[in-house]
């Protein structure tokens, strides 16, 4: 069901859809939370209240708009207070926070060297980005994880559009040169 | 690498992938393009890594896990003493029973006993739960929210 139409439905009394929604919302915020604090526990602490933070404002969300860019706010926000506060707990196996299993993501479904490959890929990229400043995370993560346009990002980031591109930019040369560094092909 | 170099800003690179320029600034890119192999193989890395990182799944917790609760050090103490109690009496009630069906004997005192150990056995557990439903009252994030 559309974000939208859970929302409409939350409102109504919806048992079901304010399940839904909640869980929606709750696995969203998770791994943001996971892409910007490194850690399971404190992502799990800052998904439970990004949920409640959601439901408690759920009569005046415009439901019109979309609904991550308003949820990533909350979440990056509450990170940025964790951080000031120096509770943000350390950054565990990055290994362990990819799927190991992902079959939508080959291209050939029956060649599990080819998957493996892309897997290894994928882990390759996202150790290169928790290496990244944390400006440079957040808005390759927005953009390349989550898939936001700039204007959103510009909102979740309190940016200007015009400075999306620029620094959406350089967080990827620098990306690419982490991979260089380390010898991942195509980058070198 | 500059604008002079490579008559487009870099960062226009990122825009042309992302379809986020004007009309203008996309006709300029890929026209840039056309002739220059260093910013064509640039945008090629640039659409690989996207669709590297669009197709990754990250791990999420399961339904059950959002609801757990770690359970505090007095209310493990009453849970793990009281399930402690409660497998020593049962052992005992067995022994006891035994005991009676060999020797064909009474005792009342010991009767008493294991009927005190099954009370406190129990009475640890639901002080136990008592505990977690308290500190859950307390500190439920989802107390103040409307059913």
């Amino acid at each position: 069901m559309p974000d939208r139409e859970l929302v409409v439905s939350a409102r109504n009394g919806d048992l079901r859809a304010r399940e839904n929604l909640g869980r929606r919302v709750g696995r969203s915020a998770y791994v943001f939370a996971l892409q910007l604090a490194g850690n399971r526990d404190t992502a799990l602490d800052i998904a439970q209240d990004a949920v409640l933070n959601f439901f408690k404002n759920l009569d005046r969300y415009d439901a019109d708009r979309p609904l991550d860019p308003w949820l990533y706010q909350i979440v990056r926000n509450r990170v940025r207070d964790l951080a000031r506060q120096e509770r943000l707990r350390r950054h565990d196996s990055l290994d362990a926070h990819l799927e190991q299993s992902r079959p939508e993501s080959a291209t050939r479904a029956d060649d599990p060297v080819h998957e493996a490959e892309i897997h290894d890929l994928q882990r390759r990229i996202w150790q290169a980005v928790s290496k990244l400043s944390e400006a440079h995370r957040e808005i390759f993560v927005l953009r390349d994880y989550h898939d936001l346009s700039y204007r959103e990002i510009a909102d979740v980031l309190s940016l200007p559009q015009g400075t999306v591109m620029s620094r959406l930019h350089a967080a990827r040369r620098n990306l690419r040169t982490l991979l260089a560094a380390e010898g991942t092909k195509d980058y070198e | 690498m500059s604008e002079t170099q490579h008559e487009v800003d870099e960062a226009l690179l990122s825009g042309y992938v992302d379809g986020e320029l004007t009309q203008g600034d996309e006709q300029r890119v890929r026209v840039h393009l056309a002739k220059c192999a260093a910013c064509k193989l640039t945008t090629e890395e640039l659409l690989e890594l996207r669709k590297a990182t669009m197709n990754t799944n990250f791990q999420v917790p399961k339904d059950t896990q959002w609801d757990e609760t770690p359970r505090g050090g007095l209310s493990r103490f009453f849970h793990n003493f009281g399930w402690l109690i409660a497998g020593v009496w049962l052992i005992a009630m067995v022994a006891y029973a035994v005991w009676q069906i060999t020797t064909d004997s009474e005792s009342i005192q010991l009767e008493s006993m294991l009927g005190f150990g099954v009370l406190l056995a129990l009475g640890m557990i639901i002080v136990s739960a008592l505990i977690d439903r308290l500190k859950i009252s307390k500190t439920d994030p989802y107390r103040k929210v409307q059913k």
